[in-house]
């Protein structure tokens, strides 16, 4: 068993690693920048080691330096939190070379999980759907009509060396096609001096759907229910849940062994995230995996009642896993919220500071996970996440109106925060009704 | 709030001795995997600093190469050919414990000696390269490496080939006793013989170059480039410290203290050279292709290859473009044109060269004392010719005003410029110059360094030098500081640009003590493109459209570019006793 973790992180992950070591009777080992000595997590571990200054490319993002901190500490593990070193490759591998554990998968798997159309490739083979279309280059607009056709309608015309928008088209009928792809290939030509296309099926007003995976080294793997992350805004997430609203028993058992093929093809060891975009009529797409714990695993926690860090270290120590899958029922609903410190009026721009005064709700059903405190200052250099508010209650209204509850109990002063942002949110019709996708926050940005 | 020491209840003191009991596998770095950079301290992955051409990711400071892994940056793989690889030399003064020394040194690094010779091919390009490797006696030069570098400097002479010498030692291998001085000087007459024969010479200097390899084969270079902050000196710093007892500034003796003082052309990240090596190589005539066939043929270029480049269409195209003799604004006074040839917007000598020629590398110094910001010198291409290309620089906004010294050349400027004139003479290309001065520095430091001596050598070396020399007045053309750049074969002049023995208001001083009556000098001076084009004193005058700058640059340089065709066209047809006597009576009609 591991007896000693180092966690390669800051804020409120850096603290639920620790509280979770501590509950297990690991000794913890903080790591820290110049900018973070007076940080919760710096304060909370075992043990502190400064590995540099503020700019996180010479402190968190520093392998030579997290590794050498941990060789003098004496950690026997490192646990990456998410973000920062989290899904590198590289310094996982320099785990493994130095003999420390590293709490998430192999490197290999990391690696080839990383390249997007080898991890699609793989995804196909193992029979998990993945968005049809897009490996072969065309020329003309005959060919691209057949490829369409086999793709399916509606589809995406991109440029292959598309980017900002330029040489991209949407048909949505084969009478469409041959003008679109015109437009999109002209668009290219202009903007990239190449008309190579690719052919896509276009997948309208999804919702991002995500599966927690377990999998420990004797090839058990189970998944742990779904989480909808559809409100999000340029690709940031911002509230999530679990279970969905969109997802019958039925299609989560579709999903969800969809899901642990995709971790069993890929070979995946520890905890993980299978990332689908899920489409009106039920048909969903491979997007990518996640190769480590996530932000929003709290939301899992709370219905399937499954510590997930906890669980990450027994499987990193070698142990199998402590369910199996008929063991996993999701009780319940929760939802997350992130709080971070920026101005929504402002473009959302950061909002670093000191915080002067500060309350946080509490009561039944109320979790926080967050790593500041009243005269912490914010630094500039990081995230801009300061804490999770989940609410767990029996169904999805009444986890709603806690919320709702709850943000208004919230109190941070001295910078600015998005929590009436997200009391918005949590008032808006189309969120109430459930009646979200990936462009939520921007349909509710223009009906303003 | 403070928080220090407010969790203790909850901390788990230390029951681990040292790593997790009963585990057979320790924590451990493996050996070789993480490195210390010795500039910054920091801890590095090794494999990184490899990938990296061993520079440290974390500080950008340069570790010291390896011979055999330099060759490797540099060459082209597997083209490599060493010679001489087991030479070895004695012990001539008998020095005690010289040859055990030798023998750990040579078990220790598996070298023979301190240097490594051979040739092989940059991008195609065969050349002759030698390396010193520090790890050996800190490559001091004794006998065998004298040896070494002068049977390649022979053997490339013999096969017309370029010279290329990776340069880091501590100077004279003091075992050896006087043996080691000779090679200085056996080692500087291979130089000698190599460049009488036509041929390129390309130092790199790296960290350290020092003593006797300092003040030999080290500083011969036609080109000498180094690796940012290294080590290059005669003496060494600690030396001169304890000598002078004085403390030395920060950054003297360093590469960038070099080129700032003249020694140095340019300054060559190590991810950069192979390219500048070739761009260097391929703009003095040494091809890829003409190297493979054994023809180390160099220097003058057939301006007549190109078949759009007959002479009868360059000529056309020439007439046709046509600059005209007359001005298109005839409205404007004399006054006018020299406010207008002062405006800052106005392009200055760099945009001409952006403009007109491609592959320009920038070359410094006058190997004498500095690095004059008022003249940009170096080579280029023009229609794929190699030429070189001098030019005055004002700069075109007050801050490089002043780095620039608003355009007025130190001697150093005029000596950079001679320098490169002589280099273009060696490797047979012609000479381009772009003349915007106010006038020659005047000032204490430019006669202390004889400014009166730099202009009078110029104007008698343009005399006798054997390639085609083009001057065009872009802007001022100020007395002796402009004519130490046009006593070439042909003076051009902008439509508003002027020339002059002195500026107007100097003159309007001089004569008439009264330098506000300027405007009035300029009229009397006859200091306009036309007047001197009537006068006979240049040969064309290039029409500029109205509000000339950056923007309509191109307009000026489209009529340039035909002009200067024919003239090269012209010009390297001539033999190089025509050109002079041209030359010579160019100025004698006067």
């Amino acid at each position: 068993m591991i007896k000693k973790v180092l966690i390669a992180n800051r804020g409120e992950i850096a603290v639920r690693i620790i509280r979770a070591c501590r509950e297990m009777g690991i000794e913890t080992v903080a790591v820290y920048s110049e900018a973070d000595r007076e940080a919760l997590h710096t304060q909370l571990a075992d043990q502190a080691i400064c590995i540099g200054p503020a700019p996180s490319s010479q402190s968190y993002l520093s392998m030579e330096n997290i590794i050498s901190a941990t060789i003098v500490s004496g950690a026997d593990a490192i646990h990456p939190g998410f973000g920062f070193l989290s899904e590198n490759s590289r310094f996982a591998e320099l785990c493994e070379q130095c003999n420390i554990t590293f709490i998430g998968p192999p490197s290999g798997v990391i690696a080839s999980l990383g390249n997007k159309q080898a991890a699609k490739n793989t995804m196909a083979a193992a029979g998990v759907p993945v968005i049809p279309g897009g490996s072969n280059p065309v020329y003309n607009a005959e060919d691209g009509a057949k490829e369409a056709d086999e793709t399916g309608y509606p589809v995406i015309i991109k440029a292959a060396l598309g980017g900002g928008g330029k040489g991209m088209r949407v048909a949505d009928t084969p009478e469409d096609f041959k003008e679109s792809f015109q437009t999109a290939q002209k668009e290219a030509q202009m903007a990239f001096g190449d008309g190579t296309m690719y052919i896509e099926h276009f997948v309208r007003h999804p919702r991002h759907i995500e599966f927690q995976i377990m999998a420990d080294s004797f090839g058990n793997v189970i998944h742990l229910g779904e989480r909808d992350c559809s409100i999000q805004r340029n690709h940031q997430k911002m509230i999530e849940e679990s279970p969905s609203i969109a997802i019958s028993d039925e299609l989560r058992k579709k999903m969800g062994d969809a899901a642990v093929r995709a971790a069993k093809a890929a070979g995946y060891v520890n905890a993980g995230t299978i990332e689908f975009l899920l489409e009106k009529d039920e048909k969903f797409y491979f997007m990518e995996m996640n190769t480590r714990i996530q932000v929003e695993h709290p939301v899992t926690e709370w219905v399937t009642g499954v510590d997930l860090v906890k669980e990450q270290i027994r499987i990193a120590s070698g142990l199998p896993l402590s369910y199996r899958q008929e063991d996993i029922r999701l009780t319940g609903h929760a939802i997350e919220c992130r709080i971070n410190a920026e101005n929504p009026a402002k473009g959302f721009m950061p909002s670093p500071g000191t915080i002067t005064d500060m309350y946080f709700p509490g009561g039944k059903g109320i979790r926080i996970d967050s790593a500041v405190y009243s005269g912490y200052t914010v630094q500039p250099y990081y995230d801009s996440m300061i804490a999770k508010l989940i609410v767990w209650a029996k169904n999805r209204s009444e986890a709603i109106r806690k919320m709702q509850s709850a943000l208004g109990e919230v109190i941070i002063e001295g910078i600015d925060t998005n929590v009436d942002y997200q009391y918005e949110i949590l008032n808006h019709p189309d969120f109430l009704s459930g009646n979200t996708d990936v462009e939520f926050i921007e349909r509710m940005e223009n009906g303003r | 709030m403070k928080l220090e020491n407010m969790f203790k209840k909850t901390r788990i003191s230390s029951r681990t001795q040292g790593h997790g009991f009963g585990r057979t596998m320790r924590p451990e770095v493996p050996e070789g995997l993480l490195r210390k950079c010795n500039k910054c301290g920091a801890a590095i992955i090794a494999e990184d600093v490899k990938a990296g051409y061993y520079i440290c990711p974390k500080c950008g400071g340069y570790f010291r190469v390896h011979a055999y892994r330099r060759i490797q940056m540099v060459i082209d793989e597997g083209t490599f050919e060493e010679w001489n690889e087991d030479l070895t030399g004695g012990n001539p003064v008998n020095y005690k414990g010289y040859p055990e020394k030798l023998e750990a040194v040579r078990e220790k690094t598996k070298l023979h000696e301190a240097v490594v010779t051979g040739k092989g091919r940059i991008n195609g390009i065969e050349t002759v390269i030698a390396v010193c490797d520090g790890r050996f006696l800190m490559a001091s030069m004794g006998w065998a490496v004298g040896e070494k570098i002068t049977r390649a400097v022979e053997r490339a002479t013999e096969e017309r080939l370029p010279v290329i010498i990776y340069a880091c030692s501590g100077g004279a291998r003091m075992q050896e006793g006087i043996t080691s001085l000779m090679q200085m000087a056996k080692t500087s007459a291979a130089l000698k013989r190599h460049s009488d024969a036509g041929l390129l010479y390309i130092s790199v200097l790296t960290e350290p170059t020092t003593g006797g390899v300092t003040a030999s084969f080290a500083m011969l270079g036609d080109v000498i480039l180094a690796e940012p902050g290294a080590l290059i000196g005669f003496a060494g710093p600690r030396v001169i410290e304890q000598t002078i007892r004085q403390k030395l500034p920060k950054g003297f003796q360093r590469a960038e203290f070099l080129v700032e003082h003249g020694f140095v052309d340019a300054i060559v990240r190590r991810e950069d050279q192979r390219k500048t090596l070739t761009q260097i190589l391929s703009l003095h005539g040494y091809e890829a292709e003409k190297a493979a066939a054994g023809n180390g043929e160099t220097g003058r270029e057939d301006y007549r290859q190109d078949p759009a480049d007959s002479e009868e269409s360059v000529k056309q195209a020439a007439a046709e473009e046509g600059p005209s003799a007359f001005p298109h604004h005839q409205s404007l006074t004399a006054w006018d044109r020299v406010q207008i040839s002062r405006k800052i917007d106005r392009p200055s000598g760099s945009d001409y060269i952006r403009e007109l020629f491609t592959d320009f590398i920038e070359f410094h110094g006058d190997r004498n004392y500095g690095d004059d910001q008022a003249v940009i010198g170096g080579l280029a291409r023009f229609h794929g010719t190699p030429v070189t290309v001098i030019a005055q620089e004002k700069g075109t906004s007050t801050k490089e005003n002043i780095k620039r010294n608003f355009g007025m050349p130190m001697p150093e400027g005029y000596r950079k410029a001679l320098r490169l004139m002589k280099q273009a003479e060696k490797f047979k290309r012609p000479v381009i110059c772009f003349v915007d001065t106010p006038g020659a520095f005047c000032g204490i430091e430019a006669e202390e360094r004889g400014q009166g001596e730099a202009i009078a050598k110029n104007l008698m070396e343009l005399a006798g030098l054997t390639v085609p020399v083009l001057s065009i007045v872009i802007g001022e053309g100020g007395s002796g500081g402009a004519l130490a750049l046009a006593a070439g074969d042909e003076v051009w002049m902008l439509e508003n640009s002027v020339y002059s023995i002195l500026s107007p208001e100097g003159f309007a001083s001089i004569l008439w003590k009264d330098s506000s009556r300027a405007h009035e000098a300029a009229e009397v001076m006859k200091l306009t493109a036309a007047d001197l084009y009537q006068r006979k004193i240049i040969e064309q005058i290039i029409s500029e459209p109205e509000g000339f700058c950056q923007d309509n640059l191109k307009e000026v340089t489209d009529r340039l570019e035909p002009q200067i065709r024919c003239f090269l066209q012209t010009y390297t047809q001539l033999s190089e006793e025509e050109l002079l006597d041209r030359r010579y009576q160019r100025f004698r009609k006067f």
